[in-house]
């Protein structure tokens, strides 16, 4: 890219060396540096913020650090230890991990659906009844987690909760008979729905700006080649709409891979219930309940990396080449 | 507004007599003043623990000021993430010179060398007699005390009579067998009453029990711990208690994931005739539902064969922080603050009771019922963990609530137990 300029300037090409001596080298300096300069303060504040804490992570990662270390500001560098006692306990294997990875996919292809239907059926509203229904969404995503998860915990209360109540009242169930938190699945499926009920507005409104830009007329010669509507979803929006799916779908899995609050502030989801914990609240409590902060930091990057070739392999299976 | 402003003016009137005594008390304890003149003091003051903290610091600055010339900075901590904030100040120098710091994070504390060993200055203060044994136990590491006991709190049965005379049960149990009779009683009185929550996540509820069989945490011999909550005294002690949820009918299922908030908020919905909780709830519930608050009753927790078992002594100590400039004013402020009429101010504000014994006999002598129930639990029950920088591991690995969670899920408590054993020890090990 760089050197398009020179070369509109040299028509001839064969004078570039000649070119190249009448842009004095300081200039040629100043003009590369130019977007390193306009980059300078978004990459500093990255850097400080993002870049430093991680390295700090690393490092931590690689160490027996305890609150004692914090204090008198040793070190005690230990190899890599922590990973061979995480990757050795059968806790993350047997629990913590298909937790995460279960949790995720489910929750994932959940708002991804939930999502996506959504927006087709706000496309083909009217502008007032559209923007009426995108606003009453977008309460539900703006509402913080830590509020939505209070929420459902009150719904499904055991003892006086909405829905035990209504199950009460039906004659199915008594009140107070069964703790749906102390379950593995009966938790997760509150988490779930938490999750989507949170995450979905996000997708909506992105694939609904999305679907906006799909133009009429490629919907028109489909319906004129005799395509139904079915057809015509898979083979000109999805298509179409490839790359806003790629986003939606990693930034998802991030999100849904790296819950944390939804988990920690459940009955029992803040470690109580063993088998109920996730790599985020695993990290949580090894670092600082526990101020074993070179454990908690091994988890952190374990999570870090997991989360790095998840998203690799997805752009790199959901995007052709030319859209990278 | 006007309960707040008479407040005020009765701590204004009331100043000047109390900065006299706190000064009178202060040079006749130590034998010698400590000049502050310019100097100041950052103390750091749990927040929430006294509804009127704010006349109480007014007061206090002003009985410093006139005690050592220096001048206090007081600074209110939350007490969300403040085990995080002690932590990086002490990292980072950034600490106060004296704060209060709850009982069990001061071993934790002690060990990682961020507040100093305050034996010393005790004795020289003559103030190692007549301190409330549990909280000094709570402070002490390796023989040293780390922290002057300043106020705690314990918990014991609490009761609505009126529930408890309707099912003819209005009376302290004398024995585990006497609790279970008055659970059967209100239970068959009322079948939708549930008469003993046993609150799965409250491990301080349960551990009377494994205390009143003679059991154990954990115990300390040649200075390394090992877990004795697999002790057959410790299981039969979590079997009696979780029975009572599995056998007898006692708790709801949701009482599994319950912590102690839980249990208070069934109580206050007259769903549950009584429960263990701490000494410093009736002022909740005297607050929130003043005719609630009227039917009360209390009862120390029994054990197996008597009427008291231990119970946890939980509370604040003042520590100082290592990094101070000013031992000895620090010191100063301590005295100040745990001994006299400050300290007793504190405990009738707070309704939690003082760290010395001279001071907790004038709140109990000035006290109701509720108070002299709680205050006996205390006196003659008040135990603490395992004083040990471990325990806060534990307490961050939640051990004990997930084994009390998991027999309460149907695990066998000899299991459950053996488990938890293995991980304490595991952290014992280091």
């Amino acid at each position: 890219m760089s050197t398009a300029p020179t070369l509109e300037k040299n028509p001839s090409g064969g004078a570039e060396p000649f070119v190249r001596r009448t842009v004095p080298r300081g200039r040629r300096l100043r003009r590369g540096a130019a977007p390193w300069l306009l980059l300078a303060p978004g990459l500093i504040v990255l850097g400080v913020l993002l870049l430093w804490p991680m390295l700090r992570v690393l490092n931590l990662s690689l160490q027996d650090y305890e609150l004692r270390n914090l204090l008198r500001g040793d070190s005690n560098y230990v190899g890599l230890d922590n990973y061979v006692q995480v990757l050795t306990d059968p806790f993350l294997w047997k629990t913590v991990l298909p937790n995460t990875v279960g949790f995720a996919i489910v929750c994932v292809v959940l708002t991804m659906i939930v999502g996506t239907s959504v927006a087709l059926f706000l496309n083909s509203l009217g502008t007032l009844w559209r923007s009426i229904s995108t606003t009453a969404i977008m309460v539900a995503w703006a509402v913080p987690a830590l509020t939505g998860t209070y929420i459902f915990v009150w719904l499904f209360d055991p003892q006086s909760g909405l829905v035990i109540s209504a199950l009460d009242g039906l004659g199915i169930m008594d009140a107070g008979s069964y703790n749906w938190f102390t379950n593995r699945w009966t938790f997760y499926a509150i988490a779930t729905l938490n999750v989507v009920y949170h995450g979905f507005p996000f997708i909506a409104v992105t694939m609904l700006a999305g679907l906006m830009t799909v133009p009429d007329e490629l919907y028109e010669a489909a319906a004129l080649d005799g395509a139904s509507a079915w057809t015509r979803f898979w083979q000109v929006t999805v298509p179409t709409l490839r790359p806003i799916i790629a986003v939606c779908v990693i930034l998802s899995t991030i999100w849904d891979f790296k819950v944390f609050v939804q988990i920690f502030l459940m009955p029992g989801g803040d470690g109580t219930t063993r088998e109920v914990m996730n790599l985020g609240v695993w990290s949580y409590t090894q670092s600082f309940a526990q101020g074993e902060y070179g454990m908690g930091s091994t988890i952190a990057v374990l999570l870090t990396a997991l989360l790095l070739v998840i998203s690799v392999v997805y752009i790199r299976t959901l995007m052709k080449e030319e859209e990278l | 507004m006007i309960a707040r402003r008479h407040v005020l003016a009765a701590g204004a009137a009331g100043s000047a007599a109390l900065a006299l005594a706190a000064c009178g008390g202060g040079s006749g304890g130590s034998g010698g003043e400590v000049d502050g003149e310019g100097k100041t003091l950052t103390f750091w003051l749990m927040e929430g623990t006294n509804a009127s903290a704010d006349a109480y610091i007014e007061e206090l600055k002003t009985a410093f000021a006139e005690a050592t010339g220096a001048t206090l900075d007081v600074q209110v901590q939350p007490w969300d993430g403040a085990h995080d904030k002690f932590v990086t100040a002490m990292a980072g120098g950034t600490g106060p010179d004296v704060a209060e710091v709850g009982t069990t994070w001061v071993p934790e504390f002690a060990d990682a060398g961020g507040i100093d060993d305050l034996t010393e200055d005790i004795e020289a203060a003559g103030l190692t007699e007549g301190l409330v044994e549990g909280l000094v136990d709570a402070g002490t590491l390796d023989g040293q005390t780390y922290g002057m006991p300043w106020y705690a709190g314990v918990r014991a049965i609490l009761g609505n009579r009126e529930m408890l005379e309707a099912a003819g049960v209005a009376e302290q149990p004398q024995s585990w067998d006497d609790l279970l009779a008055m659970i059967t009683a209100l239970k068959e009185h009322d079948p939708d009453w549930i008469p003993f929550p046993v609150a799965g996540a409250s491990i301080f509820s349960a551990m009377p029990f494994v205390w009143g069989a003679g059991g154990d945490i954990a115990e300390e011999s040649g200075g390394s711990w090992s877990a004795t909550i697999d002790s057959p005294e410790a299981v039969e002690g979590l079997t009696w208690y979780t029975d009572l949820a599995l056998e007898h009918d006692a708790s709801t299922a949701a009482a599994t994931t319950w912590v102690e908030t839980d249990s208070l908020a069934a109580f206050l919905q007259e769903t549950v005739p009584m429960f263990i909780t701490g000494s410093w709830v009736p002022a909740t519930i005297r607050a929130d539902n003043p005719e609630l608050a009227e039917k009360l009753v209390a009862y120390t927790i029994p054990a197996k064969d008597s009427a008291i078992a231990p119970s946890f002594l939980g509370g604040s100590l003042m520590c100082r922080f290592t990094e101070t400039a000013e031992p000895e004013l620090a010191f100063e402020l301590i005295k100040l603050v745990t001994t006299g009429d400050f300290a007793t101010r504190w405990a009738e504000e707070t309704n939690y009771f003082p760290g010395t014994t001279e001071a907790l006999d004038e709140v109990v002598a000035g006290g109701d019922e509720l108070t002299a129930v709680f205050a006996q639990q205390m006196t003659e029950g008040g135990t603490t963990v395992p004083v040990t920088p471990a325990w806060g591991k534990i307490e961050g690995a939640k051990t004990l609530s997930t084994m009390i969670g998991t027999i309460l899920e149907g695990t066998a408590v000899q299991d459950a137990a053996e488990t938890a054993a293995e991980e304490m020890d595991g952290f014992f090990a280091g």
